[in-house]
């Protein structure tokens, strides 16, 4: 016991006091909050950047309203270009605006027909994809304003009565919960912050798992290993090791999460996207905690399995993809259990060992499941890493003797069954 | 504080036993039937040609690879982890961390056999000033000349002042200064009640430091016992010599049975019981003798007959993938 508690301090020790971990304590929280916010920003922004629109409106009366309407919306960023049809016909005025869409001199254009109040007809003249994205968050929703106000004004509604009819329904999402209690959620929010707890369990499986593999075959690279075996089991060593990177990570994870909770108590918003912890409820946070170290020490002692039996980190290239399978699989399975939770296929597969620190999580996270099922799967993921945890102790002691030959898939089987 | 928990066997008793120790890998048979006793305090030489299964039996006691069969008694008890840490290894496959400094190098290993930290520590400090490397504590191993690494390696095997040491041909790859240093720290260890399993297929180098030896080949133990109890063993005479103008000793003599031509001088092994006297008559009519001398066998010698006369014993039971004698001579 205290051999493998001096293993854990000189892994841990290692890792804590290298420069890496410094850096990457320092870069993580960017690069997550780039991946978390930046695809957020980028939707509300989506044409931040000033694009100007050709507007050929032979009635002369739509396009000083559709100016107002866009500024009512703040969406400065557009500029209407007029283009002049006076007394020409419509056709030509077209193919000007065709020609300064090509030659980029205008960014899209739209056709506003004579009578639009009663014929709503409107011609949208784009070149790219991202003009309909436009399009449907700005132009539609103003001239759609222009639309309502010039036939208010047509019907003779007066203007008091304007914003009363114009109301759009207003909604409220609640999330019912296995407690049968109602609490009101931002459901944009909310999926968000489970998405970075997922991405979250899945950096340090990446990142701190596959320390463990270079770990170990660096012990054999530099042929220490014989000098340890003499003095500790491999299963202690392997064990010793696991831990000892794992503490290391949770370290690094603990600082990240102490800077999230200040940040979050200063009431720190970026973009609309509010830090908001109120999400976190004890069942989420307990089971983040479990997912979270039952998913490493799985994976963990995978990656310290194969690099047990290879010489050289190319050596274990080929076993890398499909350690890696195993985590993109439940990615790739995410969007059907967050549609049927509660599935049997869902119920299924989240309690997987290799899936469950991402499908049993996100369902805890969307609709609570049974506890039986959460605890079995806490219980599923404890078996396999005592069985992994083995086996690389196991393939450890026969690596010794695999000096010069590479490892194939046919030696890892008869190793694992001798 | 050990000592208390087992009762160490009195000097000369065996430390370690070895009995009827099998391993194979795959369809080679790396050991046979292997039983052996060493006894306290002394420098035990473990000998035999490269593939002979010296590591394979090294790495049985060590625990790293398991027998197939056989077992290994430890001060009367069965080997098990905690008398481990009484024993120091230093594999033929050298290694340490690269990037780990030499102090902390050193503390950790000792601290994997048991020692606590502060102590292990101290000891790694002094350590490093009797190998001369107090200067470079702080460095990390990548730092380290080979030879360095080497010493900073060796001081690990003894650091925590273990019963028995195991060490698997240690002088390879170093400087006869350093193999001097060493040489003389393995003798202060045994002083101080250290016994020595000293691993080599140079069987000169044994012959200068070895109490006792055992031959192995094949897999299999040839002869066992003190130096002088294997030399009575073969009472022949190992006779030296060369001739003025380089003329060679005849191939075939019939009381000769093996003959080497080595530091310009011939050698020849001499049949048991034949006589150096008449040989010397023979030779000089054959050319003017430069030099000549009637020598006790040298360990290589008697290896090489100790391994003819197992195989006319078992008269063709060796098997075909055994080396002929004439493949061992180059190796040893």
């Amino acid at each position: 016991m205290r051999k493998t508690l001096t293993v854990i301090r000189k892994e841990y020790l290692e890792r804590v006091r290298s420069k890496s971990f410094l850096i990457s304590t320092i870069i993580g929280p960017v690069i997550m909050s780039l991946i978390v916010i930046l695809p957020a920003l980028l939707a509300e922004s989506g044409g931040e950047e000033a694009r100007t629109v050709g507007v050929i409106d032979p009635s002369g009366q739509y396009l000083e309203p559709l100016q107002q309407a866009l500024i009512a919306q703040e969406d400065e960023h557009i500029t209407l270009l007029p283009i002049n049809v006076e007394g020409l016909p419509i056709a030509d005025g077209i193919s000007d605006l065709k020609e300064m869409i090509l030659n980029e001199s205008v960014h899209s254009g739209v056709v506003i027909d004579q009578e639009f109040t009663e014929t709503r007809q409107v011609t949208f003249y784009n070149k790219s994809v991202s003009a309909l994205v436009m399009l449907d968050n700005h132009l539609r929703p103003a001239l759609n304003r222009v639309l309502r106000e010039s036939r208010f004004e047509q019907a003779g509604v007066p203007d008091s009565l304007h914003t009363f009819l114009a109301a759009a329904s207003d909604w409220t999402s609640i999330a019912v919960t296995a407690e049968g209690e109602e609490e009101e959620q931002n459901e944009a929010v909310s999926f968000i912050m489970a998405f970075s707890l997922i991405l979250i369990i899945y950096l340090m499986v990446i990142m701190y798992g596959s320390h463990t593999l270079t770990a170990v075959i660096e012990e054999k690279a530099s042929r220490i290993v014989e000098v340890l075996l003499a003095s500790i089991s491999p299963e202690n060593l392997m064990f010793g090791k696991v831990m000892g990177i794992g503490l290391a990570g949770l370290t690094q994870f603990s600082i990240w999460t102490a800077t999230i909770l200040i940040l979050s108590f200063q009431g720190v918003a970026i973009g609309s996207v509010s830090l908001d912890i109120t999400f976190l409820s004890p069942v989420i946070l307990v089971s983040f905690i479990m997912f979270f170290l039952l998913g490493f020490f799985l994976y963990a002692t995978i990656y310290a399995g194969v690099g047990a039996m290879c010489n050289t980190v190319q050596d274990s290239q080929q076993f890398h993809t499909p350690i890696v399978m195993g985590l993109v699989l439940p990615m790739l399975m995410l969007g059907f259990v967050l549609r049927s939770p509660d599935s049997t296929l869902s119920v299924v597969l989240s309690l997987i060992p290799l899936f469950a620190p991402v499908l049993m999580f996100i369902r805890v996270c969307v609709q609570t499941p049974p506890l039986w099922q959460i605890v079995l799967s806490w219980a599923l993921l404890v078996l396999a890493i005592w069985g992994s945890s083995r086996a690389a102790g196991k393939l450890f002691r026969l690596g010794i003797l695999m000096h010069g030959a590479s490892p194939t898939w046919v030696t890892l089987m008869r190793a694992l069954r001798s | 504080m050990f000592s208390q928990t087992f009762a160490m066997p009195a000097h000369g008793e065996p430390i370690l036993s070895l009995r009827f120790v099998n391993k194979s890998y795959g369809n080679v048979r790396a050991v046979r039937d292997f039983s052996l006793e060493i006894p306290r305090g002394c420098i035990y030489g473990f000998l035999g040609p490269n593939g002979a299964g010296k590591t394979t039996t090294i790495r049985s006691i060590m625990n790293i690879i398991l027998p197939d069969s056989g077992e290994v008694l430890f001060a009367n008890s069965p080997l098990n982890a905690t008398l481990r840490d009484r024993i120091g290894y230093l594999p033929e496959e050298r290694g340490l961390y690269r990037k780990m400094k030499c102090v902390e190098q050193l503390a950790y290993l000792a601290q994997l056999k048991s020692i606590p930290r502060r102590e292990a520590l101290k000891r790694a400090e002094k350590w490093l000033e009797r190998l001369d490397l107090a200067d470079w504590k702080q460095h990390k191993m990548d730092a380290l000349s080979k030879g360095m690494q080497q010493k900073v390696q060796f001081a690990a095997t003894f650091i925590f002042s273990p019963d028995l040491v195991i060490l698997d041909e240690p002088f390879t790859g170093l400087d006869p200064l350093n193999i001097e240093l060493l040489r003389e720290i393995i003798l202060l260890e045994r002083d101080r009640g250290t016994t020595t399993i000293f691993s080599t297929h140079m069987l000169a180098e044994a012959e200068k430091i070895c109490d006792a030896i055992c031959l192995i080949e094949g897999g299999v133990k040839i002869l066992d016992g003190t130096l002088d109890s294997v030399r009575q063993q073969f009472p022949m005479h190992s006779v030296h010599v060369a001739y003025a103008d380089g003329s060679e000793p005849p191939a075939k003599l019939p009381q000769v049975s093996q003959r080497k031509f080595e530091d310009g001088v011939w050698r020849l092994t001499m049949v048991e019981g034949s006589d150096p006297q008449q040989l010397l008559g023979q030779l000089a009519k054959i050319g003017a003798l430069s030099y000549f001398s009637a020598n006790r066998p040298s360990l290589s010698e008697i290896f090489l007959t100790a391994v003819k006369r197992s195989r006319d014993e078992h008269a063709g039971g060796a098997g075909e993938d055994s080396p002929t004698i004439s493949a061992l001579e180059g190796e040893i």
